[in-house]
């Protein structure tokens, strides 16, 4: 019998060797396949509720969203009306704000205008590097 | 140099290989790490249709600071995940705000909706005392911008 027996040529041990090239590739799977959704936008901090500030009307450049997307621009207190396009707003607030940097830019949106008009003013006014913006629902 | 042949050469005594039997280990943590780390989001996107802009900011912000408001194009507004009628909405972030001073509210509004539903949302917010919004957008780019 003992002759019989012959010498095992297959090792039981388990290969360790190619364990770290499988967990590397497991990591490098995972890192690569992993999004990270970032948070963008356009970030405004709204007035608290009970804070009312008069502001004089010379400080004021009011922009009203048409519910066709088009922009008129006001200037405070004066009557005189400007029906521009929305692209027109960074330029136009840009050279009012090197006359005035306390210039307050007020967004008044009509209530049916879509909420994209809006941003594109929004975005523009952004663009101007303006500092003050207030946002407002178009009273009638 | 004049050693170099001299007989005197010493055996190593330290091995030159890198030990690599260590090497599944370290992998294996680092793979562990990063499994109990990642935070998978609850919430589930709603189906709305981005609005884009140009100056459009990154918002640096840690995730738990930030809190979704979606507004869909058919005047649903959902905030995690939960159907919530405009006249609740300061109700609902109220204790969201009292719990985390820190909080970011990002209205992700689809685009066609009317302005007046935004504006009844910032309204709810400043009642709530949340007055840090931000209006999420996607970054728009200047070429796209020349077609419109």
């Amino acid at each position: 019998m003992a002759i019989m027996k012959r010498k095992q040529k297959v090792s039981d041990e388990i290969p360790t060797s190619s364990m770290a090239d499988i967990a590397f590739l497991l990591l490098v799977f995972f890192l690569t396949t992993t999004v990270f959704n970032e948070e963008r936008g356009l970030p405004i901090v709204l007035p608290e509720q009970s804070e009312e500030v008069d502001v004089s009307g010379r400080n004021l450049i009011f922009f009203i969203v048409q519910p066709d997307g088009r922009v008129i621009v006001r200037r405070g207190e004066s009557e005189q009306e400007q029906m521009v396009a929305h692209t027109q707003v960074a330029n136009i607030l840009r050279t009012e704000l090197e006359g005035n940097a306390n210039l307050i830019a007020a967004i008044q949106t009509h209530p049916e205008a879509a909420y994209r008009h809006m941003v594109n003013v929004l975005d523009e006014v952004k663009l101007s590097g303006a500092e003050r913006i207030s946002l407002q629902e178009l009273e009638n | 140099m004049a050693i170099k042949d001299s007989g005197f050469k010493k055996k190593s005594g330290s091995d030159s290989t890198i030990p690599t039997s260590s090497m599944a280990d370290i992998a294996f943590l680092l793979l562990i790490f990063f499994m109990v780390t990642t935070v998978f989001r609850k919430e589930r996107n709603r189906d709305i249709e981005w609005t884009s802009a140009e100056a459009t900011e990154k918002i640096d912000e840690k995730r738990k600071n930030i809190l979704h408001i979606w507004i869909q194009r058919d005047g649903s507004v959902w905030i995690n995940d939960v159907l919530t009628p405009f006249e609740e909405i300061s109700e609902v972030v109220r204790p969201i705000y009292a719990e985390n001073r820190e909080i970011v509210i990002a209205i992700r509004g689809d685009s066609e909706v009317p302005y007046m539903q935004i504006n009844t949302i910032t309204e709810e917010l400043q009642a709530a005392g949340a007055v840090r919004v931000t209006f999420a957008t996607r970054l728009e780019q200047r070429a796209m911008r020349a077609r419109r």
